[in-house]
């Protein structure tokens, strides 16, 4: 199988992590990958906050319901409107910031990382405890958080492919 | 470097592609990436529509103002609330569909192909021209679509990683 695919099957919302932090060099090549997603007329609306000091993962799980797991780092990735090159990102920075945050779970995926998608971005009181956690200033909203670590749990890759979501040229309804 | 990361950075919007058609193979391939992207609670709430038929490419080049690229092939991305398996998916969809999105264009350059995103929602003009086109019932709504083919235009791998947009453990 191709390489690219193989690595997009293995990733798998991780839950469970050793507790061996993830150094600088890594988080700064999930953050290269983040910022090489496409954004609508190249926009790029997007700031990172990495976090891997043990006290700054406990506020930020605090401020996560969802977020509970035991991982040693984070990165939240947030649209900041006054850093958008263009107005595209106005309806499309949602969009942007989700390519982003999946780039950052399949180049951990590949560098031996495991990782979870936390999704922040609408739920306001998921917004205002993270702005609190990260002193993100008001203008700034995160779209969401990646949990990331050295999994202590394993998942066999998969693809939840399903050929009656797939329609050839027209919308067809399928027998449910 | 990881075969994924070289994809990751190889992954440049492509907009001049080769007349050649794009095998079924491939286009299954691309949306097997898309069904092994994460979604809030496992929602799933994708569908697909795949076109090659060259009338209705035609008809998207012609009303899709950014989208007037000669890619042979396009995948919409919809989201259908019906067949989500999670409530959630109400509030997630847009974030679940954009990871299937994202996930296609990273597998298409390992694949030989080059993609591009055409962005419809939340554009509602966007969104009524394609319903109109693929003949998507009104409960389901068109996300996006993925421009695809053989690429007729080179453009070197990079990321735009720029220091000023990273934060350390606060902001």
């Amino acid at each position: 199988m191709n390489a690219a695919l193989e690595t997009l099957y293995k990733r798998r919302s991780i839950r469970q992590y050793t507790g061996q932090p993830v150094s600088e060099e890594l988080m700064t090549e999930l953050l290269k990958a983040a910022m090489a997603a496409p954004s609508a007329c190249n926009s790029q609306p997007w700031e990172f906050v990495a976090v891997t000091e043990p006290a700054a993962m406990e506020r930020l799980r605090e401020a996560l319901r969802y977020g509970r797991y035991n991982a040693p780092a984070a990165i939240a990735v947030c649209a900041n409107p006054a850093l958008a090159l263009n107005s595209c990102a106005r309806l499309f920075w949602q969009q942007d910031c989700s390519a982003a945050l999946q780039n950052i779970l399949i180049a951990a995926t590949s560098l031996g990382l495991g990782s979870v998608w936390i999704g922040v971005y609408p739920v306001q009181y998921l917004i205002d405890a993270v702005r609190v956690a990260l002193e993100l200033p008001e203008e700034v909203t995160p779209l969401g958080v990646g949990y990331i670590g050295y999994p202590a749990e394993e998942k066999p890759p998969r693809t939840q492919f399903d050929e009656r979501r797939v329609h050839w040229q027209t919308y067809r309804k399928t027998e449910s | 470097m990881s075969a994924i990361l070289e994809a990751i950075f190889r992954r440049r919007s492509i907009r001049k592609y080769e007349e050649k058609p794009v095998p079924k193979d491939l286009l299954l391939q691309l949306l097997q990436a898309a069904m092994a992207g994460p979604s809030a609670h496992n929602g799933r709430p994708w569908e697909f529509v795949v076109i090659t038929d060259e009338a209705t490419m035609a008809k998207l080049r012609s009303h899709l103002k950014y989208g007037k690229h000669n890619a042979p092939a396009a995948i919409a991305v919809c989201y259908n609330p019906a067949i989500a398996s999670s409530p959630s998916s109400k509030r997630w969809w847009v974030q679940d569909c954009a990871a299937a999105l994202e996930n296609m264009l990273i597998a298409a350059p390992g694949l030989g192909l080059g993609a591009v995103w055409i962005g419809i929602y939340p554009k509602a003009s966007s969104v009524k021209l394609v319903r109109r086109i693929l003949g998507l019932p009104p409960e389901v709504t068109p996300f996006g679509l993925v421009y695809t083919g053989f690429p007729a235009e080179e453009k070197p791998p990079r990321t735009q990683f720029e220091e000023s947009r990273v934060h350390w453990e606060h902001f």
